[in-house]
């Protein structure tokens, strides 16, 4: 342990981890912080930037939006994605695989390309922009982690068991419940709340399918552009604990080691 | 043949989101490329107009925005495989520890990061603060923010983890006895690197570049808000199309030469790779 600490590469890995975690944490850090402007010194420890943001109603109805719209998010991409990692099992491996990748190419491309491709095509074909035009917007990027977590776990499974329980007369539907589902449900879970956490995380595609009303991230977004005060680290850390929050559950649950 | 075709009902639903919700939008979009608009209203012709207008007023940003995207997705790169390989082959017990700590920041709000760095960057920010206080220097720096420089770090910050995906689920597979064979054999660290690990770890690496590559290259936000008025990249003029000048056509032509140009680069490097490495 001690002299793998001392090694240079050790030393790399660990700055690395510091540059991703800083930022984050002083975000945090100055939602506490008594002073107006974001910077050194913070002054005291106070509660005020949350008592302003809990106070403002906005604020709550941006925070409704954003678990509709994620919680949907991550209930019809655990479906579809499921059934198709259940689907691409039976392929041969090398179909899978390339079926796995195509459905992933959604997240290649620059959000900013998706978002204006569906805008243009919602109105050209007359679909009205709300709640439903986001959640759909962001199911055709969400799915693909969903089908890659629950087809990687499918992979390692005993599929001898799901046939003996079909030759033995139980249903598709009966085989599912009692063989597969117990051995994929972490992964599944795991699946949609990474979902969830990509849903709320995305201001981008959002902006250009919300139309009217606002998300978390489009409500930061009009906080970013008028206020300077410490209001906006408030809300960026609820935004924080809810990502970073679903994030270490689906990591827990899923017993990801890489 | 049955357990096949049961295969692809099965996945038929995401495969129609898919179809519907990526394919068609995108290939609507592309073809709106080849309108025009007059009026407000968007005209089906067939026109290369809108191509020829992106490449005589929007040339220089395009070649600007290419070299914002090839720098971070180089830098990006570089460091997720160096974070993995440390991870994976050098770090023992400490690695899933920092593998989860880099896991922890995937999700943390794009918007936020990039106000954090705002906060970081700024005149009176954190950094300037700091170093004026350990006394390094006198004045506050005021070329941090508003900088091509803050848009790289802005960037790589927040593609970083998305990078160490691919690459340490690619590490993974390596068989650890080969390099230790390589080893024993008497190759040096170099020649294990080049030719046991990075052949094994190249669809991870230019996946993980791909995708840095592509979307910092298409990203507005990052420049707005910390890239200042001199660093406007390519996205910001692709987003100003679809605000007050209401023109489709013209984002879109944009939209699709910076996409083809793009993957042109990615392919050119993936044959690189190949013809460098070894067999």
């Amino acid at each position: 342990m001690i002299d793998r600490l001392l090694r240079p590469s050790t030393w790399f890995a660990v700055l690395v981890a510091i540059f991703l975690l800083t930022p984050i944490l002083l975000v945090v850090l100055f939602s506490f912080g008594k002073n107006q402007l974001t910077t050194f010194p913070m002054g005291g420890v106070t509660l005020d930037w949350y008592r302003e943001v809990f106070d403002w109603p906005q604020f709550w109805s941006a925070l409704k939006t954003t678990v509709a719209v994620s919680g949907t998010v991550g209930l019809a991409s655990a479906i579809t994605g499921t059934l198709a990692a259940l689907g691409l099992i039976k392929l041969k491996e090398k179909t899978a695989g390339v079926a796995i990748s195509t459905l992933g190419l959604p997240l290649m491309l620059p959000p900013l390309v998706i978002g204006l491709a569906l805008l243009t095509c919602y109105s050209l074909i007359g679909m009205p922009l709300g709640r439903i035009s986001v959640i759909l917007a962001h199911l055709v990027y969400t799915q693909p982690f969903v089908i890659a977590v629950v087809h990687a776990r499918l992979r390692q499974m005993d599929y001898a068991a799901v046939e003996a329980a079909r030759d033995c007369g139980a249903t598709p539907l009966q085989a599912f419940m009692t063989v597969t589902l117990p051995v994929a449900r972490a992964s599944i879970i795991g699946g949609a709340l990474i979902a969830m956490a990509l849903s709320l995380d995305d201001f981008v595609i959002t902006f250009f399918t919300l139309g009217g009303g606002n998300t978390l991230s489009t409500l930061i977004w009009g906080m970013l552009r008028t206020t300077i005060d410490p209001t906006i680290n408030a809300v960026g850390t609820v935004i924080i604990c809810l990502t970073i929050g679903m994030t270490a559950i689906a990591l827990w649950v899923t017993r990801y080691r890489g | 043949m049955l357990k096949q075709r049961q295969g692809w009902l099965s996945a038929a639903p995401a495969i129609i989101v898919f179809a519907v919700l990526f394919v068609a939008p995108l290939s609507m979009f592309f073809v709106v490329s080849f309108w025009q608009v007059k009026l407000f209203a968007l005209v089906p012709t067939f026109t290369f107009a809108n191509y020829a207008k992106t490449f005589q007023e929007y040339s220089g940003s395009l070649l600007f925005t290419l070299v914002i995207g090839l720098t971070v997705g180089f830098v990006t790169t570089a460091l997720a495989f160096g974070f993995a390989y440390v991870i994976r082959f050098r770090a023992g017990k400490l690695g899933p520890l920092l593998l989860f700590m880099a896991l922890f920041t995937l999700f943390g709000g794009y918007l936020v990061k990039i106000y954090a760095w705002k906060t970081i960057l700024g005149r009176e920010g954190i950094l300037n603060t700091a170093l004026m206080w350990v006394g390094v220097i006198d004045e506050p720096l005021t070329m941090l923010l508003y900088s091509p420089f803050a848009v790289i770090i802005t960037l790589v910050h927040y593609l970083l983890p998305l990078a160490i995906l691919p690459i340490y689920g690619s590490l993974i597979d390596v068989d650890d006895h080969a390099l230790e064979a390589a080893r024993d054999l008497g190759a040096k660290r170099g020649r294990v690197m080049l030719g046991i690990v990075l052949p094994q770890a190249r669809f991870g690496v230019i996946a993980a570049f791909a995708m840095s590559f592509l979307v910092s290259a298409g990203d507005y936000v990052t420049p707005r808000l910390v890239g200042g008025t001199q660093t406007s990249m390519l996205g910001n003029f692709i987003e100003g199309q679809f605000g007050l000048r209401m023109n489709a056509p013209l984002g879109s032509a944009m939209s699709f030469t910076m996409l083809v140009v793009c993957l042109a680069i990615i392919i050119g490097l993936w044959f690189l790779s190949r013809l460098t490495s070894p067999r």
